[in-house]
C-alpha cells in the first residue's frame, strides 16, 4: 500500500514537472494556433541558465528562476517578432516546419557554448526528503510542484485579470475583431509568444535541479508537452494543471503496473493519448472548439 | 498565366520530366555502377561503397517523402506517424527473412501488405481527427508501435534483428530506385483520377467535399493505405539492404520529420516536389554528417536554410520549375505579404 502512495506522490510530482512545461506550450498553441517544436529547447536555455549561475555565483536554482523567466521572455519575444511573425497566417504545417528549423538552431548554438557535457545542479540540500512513514517526498520535487502550481496561477490571473490578458484572449478568440478595438497585433502576438517562452524557462530551472542536462535533452519534453495539451484541452489553465498531473500519474504508475516493463511507460501514455483523442477529443477539461 | 501554361500540354510536362530525372539518374549511375570491373582495370573510383548507399538512401527518403505527400501534401492530413508503417515493412521482411527462412524477395511482397493492413486499422478511428490533433494521434501511434517492437522477445527486442547479408550495391539500389519511380507515378496517377481531385477537395474543405458526394473516410483511408504501402516497401528494401533492424534505424521520428521536411521544402501537393526536396535535403544532410564542430555549424546551416524556405517559398522549390512563378525580389516579397501578421 505504501509503496503505491509513493507512487502516486511520485507520479503526481512528476507530473508538476509537467504542468510547468506545458503551460507555455497551450498558452502559443491556444492563442496563436502555433504547436512550438522549439519548446523544449527553451525549456533547456533556461535550465542552462539556471545551472551557469549555479556554478558560477553558488545562486540557489529557486533564485535563479526569475531570471530565466526574464531572459527568455527577451528571446521569446524577439523570436516572434523578428522571424515567426513572418507565417504567423500560413497553414499549420509551416509554422511547424519553422520552429522545428528554431529549435534545430538553438540546440546547435548550445552545443557549441555548453557541449555535450552532462551538467547537473546539485544544491546542499538535493538528497533530502520529507519522510513520512515509508513514503519519501524529495524536497527538490516538492519545490518543482509548488513553483509549477505557482505559475499556472499567474497564467490564470494574467490571463483573466489583466487588460494584457484581456487582450491575449482577445487575439486568441478573433484576430481581426481584435485589431479592429485597437489591439496592437505584432506587438501581443511577440508578447505572448515571451510569456510562453518565460514559462519555458523556469520549467527548465526546475528540470535542473532533478536531472542531468544536455543540448538536447529537451526535445522529450515537447513531445510531452504536446502529450500533456492534448490530455488536458486546450484554452484553459485549469486542463493544463489537470492533463500534466494525470499524464505523470499515468506515466509513473504504467511504469510499475505487474507485468509491465519499464519499458512500455511511453507507449502506455501515448495509447492513452489516442484514445482521448477518439473518445473525447477536448480533452478532460478543454473547451469546445 | 494562363495562356502560358496552357502552350505546353501540363500532363505531357508532368509525366516526362519525372521520366526524364530517373532515366537521367540511370544514365549517371549506371557507368559508376561496376566497382568491381573498375578496381580491376586500376580506374580511380568515381562511385565506392560511400556514394552507392548515399545514392541508395535518397532514394528511399524520395519514397518516403513522396509516400507522406500523399496523405500530407494531397489530402493534407500531416502525419507524423509514417515512419510506422517504414518500421513495420522492415519488421516483417526482417521476421520471415531471419526467423522464418523465407526467400527475400517473397517477404517484400508480404511488407507493404503488412503496413497497408496497420494503416487500415489505426487510420479509420485516427482519420477523424483533424490538424494539430491528427498530428498528435499518428505521433503517438509511431512511438508507441516502435516501443512495443523493442519489447517484444521474437522481434529481437532491443538487441534488433540481424538478416543475412547480401553483398550487391547495385541490387539495392535498383530495388530503391524502383520503388521511387512506383511512389512518384502514384502519385502522378492519383492527380490524374476522380479519386485525385476527392482528396484535393477533402484538403480544401472537407465538408464542401462531402457534400458534393466525396465519401471522405473512404478516400482518406485509402489515401493513407497507399502511403503506407508505399513506406512499407522502403522498409522491407531497408531492412535487408541494412541487414540489421532495431527500433533506432526503423522507428526514428527524426526520418518522420525529415520526410515531411523533404516533401514541404520541395513543393507538398506536388508530384516531384517530394523529388526535388528529398534529394536536396538528403544529400545536403550526407555532405553534412562528417563529425567534429563543423557538423554543428551545418546544423546551424541547415536550421537557417529550413527557415529561410518556409518563411520565403512556402509553395517548395517546385514552384520555379516548369514555368509557374520565377525567383524574383517580387515573388518574395509577395509570398512574404500573404503570410506575415
Amino acid at each position: 500500500m505504501s509503496q503505491f502512495i509513493q507512487q502516486v506522490i511520485l507520479g503526481l510530482l512528476l507530473g508538476g514537472v509537467y504542468v510547468a512545461v506545458a503551460l507555455g506550450f497551450s498558452l502559443v498553441w491556444g492563442i496563436l494556433n502555433i504547436v512550438n517544436l522549439a519548446h523544449g529547447a527553451l525549456v533547456i536555455v533556461g535550465a542552462y541558465i539556471t545551472w551557469a549561475l549555479f556554478t558560477r555565483w553558488h545562486i540557489d536554482p529557486f533564485l535563479s528562476l526569475p531570471v530565466d523567466a526574464l531572459a527568455l521572455f527577451v528571446i521569446g519575444y524577439g523570436l516572434q517578432r523578428g522571424v515567426i511573425n513572418r507565417i504567423i497566417r500560413a497553414p499549420l504545417l509551416f509554422t511547424f516546419l519553422l520552429t522545428f528549423g528554431i529549435n534545430l538552431i538553438i540546440v546547435s548554438l548550445l552545443l557549441l557554448i555548453f557541449t555535450a557535457d552532462f551538467r547537473s545542479v546539485t544544491p546542499s540540500y538535493s538528497g533530502n526528503g520529507l519522510h513520512l512513514g515509508n513514503v519519501t517526498i524529495p524536497y527538490i520535487r516538492l519545490g518543482g510542484l509548488a513553483v509549477a502550481l505557482l505559475l499556472a496561477g499567474a497564467l490564470w490571473a494574467i490571463l483573466n485579470r489583466s487588460r494584457i490578458g484581456a487582450a491575449i484572449l482577445a487575439v486568441g478568440a478573433d484576430r481581426d475583431a481584435a485589431q479592429l478595438v485597437g489591439v496592437d497585433l505584432r506587438h501581443m502576438y511577440a508578447l505572448t509568444f515571451g510569456i510562453g517562452a518565460a514559462f519555458a524557462g523556469v520549467a527548465g530551472g526546475i528540470i535542473s535541479t532533478f536531472q542531468s542536462i544536455t543540448p538536447t535533452a529537451g526535445n522529450p519534453y515537447t513531445l510531452q508537452a504536446f502529450a500533456v495539451v492534448i490530455l488536458g484541452g486546450l484554452g484553459r489553465v485549469s486542463a493544463t494543471v489537470a492533463g500534466g498531473l494525470a499524464f505523470g500519474l499515468i506515466e509513473i504508475l504504467a511504469q510499475s503496473a505487474p507485468g509491465l516493463e519499464s519499458g512500455y511507460a511511453n507507449a502506455i501514455a501515448f495509447v492513452v493519448l489516442v484514445i482521448v483523442l477518439v473518445v473525447r477529443p477536448r480533452g478532460l477539461l478543454g473547451r469546445l472548439a | 498565366m494562363i495562356a502560358r501554361e496552357e502552350r505546353v500540354p501540363r500532363s505531357l510536362r508532368r509525366f516526362a520530366v519525372p521520366l526524364g530525372i530517373i532515366l537521367l539518374a540511370i544514365a549517371i549511375l549506371v557507368p559508376l555502377t561496376s566497382t568491381d570491373a573498375a578496381q580491376q582495370a586500376g580506374l580511380p573510383l568515381l562511385a565506392d561503397k560511400l556514394w552507392f548507399r548515399i545514392a541508395t538512401t535518397v532514394a528511399m527518403f524520395v519514397v518516403m517523402a513522396s509516400a507522406w505527400n500523399i496523405i500530407g501534401g494531397l489530402t493534407g492530413y500531416a502525419s507524423f506517424g509514417n515512419v510506422a508503417f517504414f518500421g513495420l515493412g522492415a519488421y516483417t521482411v526482417g521476421v520471415l527473412v531471419s526467423n522464418r527462412g523465407w526467400p527475400f524477395p517473397l517477404a517484400l511482397i508480404v511488407a507493404p501488405l503488412t503496413a497497408t493492413l496497420f494503416a487500415l486499422i489505426v487510420g479509420i478511428p485516427l482519420l477523424r481527427l483533424r490538424g494539430h490533433y491528427f498530428a498528435v494521434a499518428t505521433l503517438g501511434v509511431g512511438v508507441a508501435v516502435g516501443e512495443v517492437v523493442n519489447n517484444l522477445e521474437p522481434l529481437g527486442a532491443s538487441t534488433g534483428l540481424f538478416l543475412p547479408i547480401v553483398r550487391s550495391d547495385l541490387l539495392f539500389f535498383y530495388l530503391m530506385l524502383g520503388a521511387a519511380a512506383l511512389a512518384v507515378l502514384s502519385t502522378w496517377f492519383i492527380l490524374r483520377t476522380r479519386f485525385g481531385y476527392g482528396l484535393l477537395a477533402i484538403r480544401e474543405n472537407e465538408e464542401a467535399a462531402t457534400v458534393i458526394g466525396v465519401n471522405t473516410t473512404l478516400y482518406k483511408v485509402a489515401a493513407f493505405c497507399i502511403a503506407a504501402a508505399l513506406t512499407g516497401l522502403a522498409g522491407g528494401i531497408f531492412a535487408q539492404w541494412n541487414s540489421f533492424i532495431n527500433q533506432e534505424n526503423v522507428f526514428a521520428i527524426s526520418d518522420n520529420v525529415q520526410m515531411i521536411l523533404m516533401a514541404v521544402v520541395g513543393g507538398a501537393g506536388t508530384v516531384l516536389g517530394p523529388v526535388a526536396g528529398a534529394i536536396a535535403l538528403e544529400l545536403i544532410i550526407q555532405t553534412l554528417a562528417g563529425g567534429g564542430s563543423a557538423a554543428v555549424y551545418a546544423q546551424i546551416g541547415l536550421g537557417v536554410l529550413l527557415a529561410v524556405c518556409v518563411i520565403f517559398i512556402p509553395r517548395g522549390v517546385i514552384d520555379f520549375f516548369g514555368g509557374q512563378s520565377r525567383l524574383s525580389l517580387r515573388y518574395l516579397r509577395q509570398t512574404l505579404r500573404e503570410t506575415s501578421a
